[in-house]
């Protein structure tokens, strides 16, 4: 077996050195492999019981009636509850959002007086066992006074729309301007206008386990315990503390083992809520565990917007201006944050990598009868680098030039740094041209066009597609997203035998945070892996925490645990430096012991030391050895400037990608003939785990552009209701993607970017160039991101180009054997 | 219903009702939550055990099904101290991240390695027939390679160590077995 260049940088290597850096396999790995991971599911809680929800099965009509009598009749049940019963014991949800233009909103855990989306929940039933719930659940009589459903995002913006929410004359939940530059002036300037309408398709983060919910209330002391499989524990509590009025120092969160999570997880789900009010009412507890079908039609879909997009020109390549306007399907807003937050980050990120200086956009998002948008791995980002890339290649073709060469005629210098975006983005990047020449020479981009001229002569469709990346890891999204972002919380704890407690704010879905933190905690304490025990994911183990999204665990959490470490450090430094009789100054510590002027002390001994022999703790310290540290760069903006512009990231990651494709016009099926991305999330603590997630990334890409897309029809009923509906790539769909790492430190703790979305972010743009690349000699065009076979075979239809059925044999000659 | 089975080496006796799924029946009375219920369809594979030595989804099979056969769950296959060689490749090689459907794809991949039919037929055990193979498991998270590069090293091991017979590499697997169970 020959090693791939990836494979050769990630070799696993658990000798020597630093751990920060090294292939280490994960420290969680063997408990999961061996049947041990204890996800939502596998909680149990004596006495629990078990909830059916009750969903519309109309996309938009006001529910008449509802009647729960057959149900709390059916065997094993012992409890329903509808909307209005539930919306008299908790309080609304709301969107929270500090944005003057966006319109106000609040909704209950259950739906009261309309339905807005199928699937939206209505009532709730709970019994014995999850199928006593379900067959109770269907006997929930429910009537609607139908009304006509809004589908289209574009249509639901018209005049005359059926409306969502008649209070608000209009379904356009938040419009959004912002403008730098002198647009006009750079359009009045060009040689050239292109102007192009791309459509971005609906698609699910879907993490194989589905969300939950588990809760008990116990009456005597007032305290609320909720498992959730939730990447915002903390955050969480905060949600179910506003819902339920129970006190957040009543109540516990606690996520266990995550079945992924990629950004679906990251909301306050509705049924997370409704599970708690729920455990409020009854003296047992309360499980939910929701089902496939839930998961596809009632939890968060992603992505869906049409963006019009005109760029400004001259003649030798350079882009002088871009005009952008979005329309951001959310579906349903009543998610907590809403689909409006990803809409934002699109807006903040059009004009790529790309040195563009007059610019601006126009957002509009529209609510519709569909499932809630939110968050997925990417967060809008991978709409505006489809939309740049596609731009660029269009530009490419316009003027003759290599696609390539257009780029480099327009990327971001190297200096200065920070650069400053169009919409007050700090670049603190590497370089962008840098980067993209290493991909050039990682896919052997020469040799690729030479062999797709020949397969061209062989009537083959091979495409290149290329795309340049800029991602905002670590954010602050308080103003897009909440009330939530901005700093972490970690605390290590040095036990008297010298094993080490980390617990830290955020939260693993399977990114390995165990291993890594622990990488960073034992080179500051230069202990091994094994002494080293990392905790998320339980709110009663830290004060607070903001969970894991936006790739920036590493920066945050890590940037934390390592602050905290080098605090119990220094203080057993100076405890070692007592013991010893020397100068505090003078003590160093490596691989598990003090040492001063020939004198050695172990680590334990110090340790020990601190909590159980005071006399040998110097009088200006504390006793024990515990820290707990907030880190928050505080370069970050929580509001936009007069302009609108503000900086919403604390670092920036950067990556290109490249993908080869080769097409078959007759079934519209797309190989992948190579896959190619160029890296750079700054430090890098483990490559094991980083290339794990750029290769888990590109599945997700692949999936998103030639296999996944949820559909629904005129009447809001979904299409997509099951795995058999809305395929996901499976083994022998995705190709290995080849990495080389660049690493430009971050001038944040460690060093570190974000790593985790880049290749969800980067191969979208790269899959979509690369199929109109391979398309273009019979004229087809791609403005959309779904590439599923059946919309290549339609582009190629529309192209108006015929398959010739016979025309391998023509060339081949007829090879009968 | 009445239902008798062996369950990891273990005679299993008790009444069922008839709709109960084996998945249910091994997770709910039997405490073995290994295997997962992703999406009860039978389309992604996370509740594979292993049925009279085949793989097989446990949420399409009724209890009752498995009446009189031999199952063998992600709980008989190595432990935290003493990994499967299976089990220990896909370690190394960052075959899993959330791990949920990870007990799904070690069934699936030990029906595979373990199969007889397929060393007898002297087809190599290469990518394109593991992934055929393992096309019924689901994983959301690694992108494949990593879990086809794992089973591509045990089987190639395997090659190596004994010829294109299975025989010893299967018995030294049941010899592991026999070790972590006892």
């Amino acid at each position: 077996m020959t090693l791939t260049e990836a494979e050769q940088e990630t070799a696993t290597d658990q000798t020597g050195g630093p751990l920060t850096g090294r292939s280490i396999p994960r420290v969680e790995d063997a408990r999961l492999l061996t049947g041990g991971g204890r996800f939502l599911a596998d909680v149990q809680i004596p006495e629990m019981k078990h909830a059916a929800i009750v969903r519309s099965r109309v996309a938009h009509g006001r529910i008449r009636n509802i009647d729960l009598a057959a149900a709390l009749e059916a065997p094993g049940v012992v409890a329903a509850f509808d909307g209005r019963m539930l919306a008299t014991v908790s309080r609304p949800l709301s969107h929270l959002l500090p944005i003057p233009t966006i319109k106000p909103l609040e909704w209950h855990v259950l739906a009261t007086e309309k339905v807005r989306f199928v699937g939206e929940p209505v009532a709730i039933v709970i019994a014995e066992s999850r199928s006593s719930a379900e067959d109770a659940a269907e006997l929930v009589d429910v009537e609607y006074d139908e009304l006509t459903a809004v589908t289209d995002a574009v249509a639901a913006l018209a005049d005359g729309s059926p409306l969502l929410y008649e209070e608000w004359d209009s379904n356009d939940f938040l419009s959004h301007e912002h403008v730098t530059g002198d647009v006009d002036a750079a359009f009045a300037a060009a040689d050239g206008v292109l102007s192009e309408r791309i459509t971005q398709h609906r698609v699910i983060g879907l993490p194989l386990e589905g969300h939950g919910a588990c809760a008990q209330f116990d009456a005597s002391t007032g305290k609320l315990l909720v498992y959730a499989s939730n990447q915002q524990p903390h955050n969480l509590r905060t949600v179910l503390s506003d819902v339920t009025g129970v006190s957040e120092a009543r109540i516990t969160v606690i996520a266990p083992d995550m079945g992924g999570g990629f950004g679906n997880k990251q909301h306050f789900m509705r049924e997370e809520c409704l599970i708690a009010v729920v455990a409020l009412q009854v003296p047992f507890p309360v499980s939910w565990i929701q089902d496939r079908y839930e998961s596809l039609v009632s939890s968060v879909h992603s992505r869906e917007q049409v963006h019009d997009v005109e760029i400004a020109y001259r003649s030798n390549g350079r882009v002088l201006g871009m005009r952008t306007k979005i329309v951001a399907d959310i579906g349903s807003p009543e998610l907590y944050f809403t689909g409006a937050s990803p809409a934002l980050v699109t807006t903040s990120l059009l004009t790529g990598t790309y040195d563009i200086r007059a610019f601006s956009v126009e957002l509009h998002c529209a609510v519709t009868n569909k499932c809630p948008i939110g968050a997925y791995r990417g967060f809008g980002q991978p709409q505006a680098f489809v939309t740049i890339e596609r731009m660029m290649d269009l530009l490419a073709e316009t003027l003759g030039l290599d696609p390539a060469e257009v780029r480099r005629r327009n990327f971001i210098p190297d200096e200065p740094r920070p650069y400053v975006s169009v919409t007050g983005a700090r670049y603190d990047t590497g370089s962008f041209p840098a980067q993209f020449e290493d991909l050039l020479d990682l896919l052997g981009y020469g040799e690729s066009r030479s062999a797709q001229e020949a397969a061209r002569r062989e009537g083959r469709f091979v495409g290149i597609g290329l795309a340049s990346i800029v991602e905002a890891t670590a954010p602050n999204l308080h103003s897009v997203a909440g009330r939530f972002g901005g700093f972490e919380l970690a605390s290590v704890t040095v036990q008297p035998d010298g094993h080490v407690n980390v617990v830290a704010g955020t939260k693993s879905q399977g990114q390995g945070h165990a291993t890594f933190l622990s990488q960073l905690v034992g080179d500051e304490l230069a202990l091994p892996l094994e002494m080293i025990d990392v905790q998320e994911g339980d709110t009663a183990l830290l004060a607070y925490g903001m969970g894991t999204w936006g790739s920036r665990s590493a920066v945050m959490a890590g940037g934390a645990v390592i602050r905290a470490s080098r605090k119990l450090r220094d203080k057993m430094r100076a405890i070692a430096a007592n013991m010893l009789q020397a100068d505090t100054a003078s003590v160093e510590l490596s691989e598990g012991m003090f040492r001063s002027a020939g004198a050695e002390l172990p680590f334990v001994a110090v340790a020990n030391a601190a909590y159980l022999h005071p006399f040998l703790v110097p009088p200006d310290l504390e006793f024990g050895l515990t820290e707990t540290v907030v880190y928050d760069p505080r370069n970050t903006s929580y509001f936009p400037d007069e302009q609108g512009a503000m900086n919403v990231a604390a670092t920036y990651a950067t990556a290109a990608g490249g993908v080869v494709v080769e097409v078959d016009p007759a079934t519209g099926a797309v190989a992948i003939l190579d896959a190619a991305l160029v890296h750079d999330c700054g430090r890098v603590i483990n490559p094991l785990i980083v290339d794990g997630q750029i290769q888990g990334a590109l599945a997700q890409a692949v999936g998103a552009i030639l296999l996944e897309e949820i559909t629904y029809d005129h009447d809001g009923q979904p299409q997509t209701v099951s795995l058999l509906d809305y395929l996901v790539p499976a083994f022998g769909s995705v190709p290995r993607v080849r990495i080389r790492h660049r690493e430009t430190p971050s001038e944040l703790e460690g060093g570190f970017r974000g790593a985790g979305e880049a290749g969800i972010i980067v191969m979208p743009a790269a899959l979509v160039n690369a199929v109109d690349d391979a398309l273009r000699p019979i004229g087809v065009r791609v403005r959309q991101t779904s590439l599923r076979p059946k919309h290549v075979r339609r582009l190629v239809r529309e192209a108006g180009f015929r398959v010739d059925p016979l025309a391998p044999v023509r060339l081949h000659g007829l090879n009968i054997s | 219903m009445d239902l008798r089975m062996r369950v990891n080496d273990k005679a299993v006796h008790l009444a069922v009702e008839p709709r109960d799924s084996l998945l249910e029946v091994l997770r709910d009375r039997l405490s073995l939550r290994g295997a997962h219920a992703a999406c009860e369809q039978g389309a992604c594979g996370a509740c594979t055990v292993l049925v009279d030595g085949r793989a097989a989804q446990s949420c399409l099979l009724f209890a009752v099904q498995a009446e009189g056969s031999e199952v063998r769950t992600i709980e008989s296959v190595g432990t935290p101290g003493s990994l499967h060689p299976l089990q220990e490749a896909m370690h190394r090689h960052h075959a899993l991240q959330c791990g949920f459907c990870t007990p799904g794809i070690v069934m699936a991949a030990l029906d595979l390695l373990e199969s007889t039919e397929l060393f007898e037929s002297g087809q190599p055990l290469d990518r394109e027939t593991i992934e055929a193979a393992m096309s019924g498991n689901l994983c959301r998270c690694t992108g494949y390679h990593p879990i086809v590069d794992a089973i591509e090293e045990v089987a190639s091991g395997r090659i190596q160590s004994d010829g294109r017979s299975s025989t010893a590499a299967a018995a030294a697997g049941s010899e592991h077995l026999a070790e972590v169970e006892g």
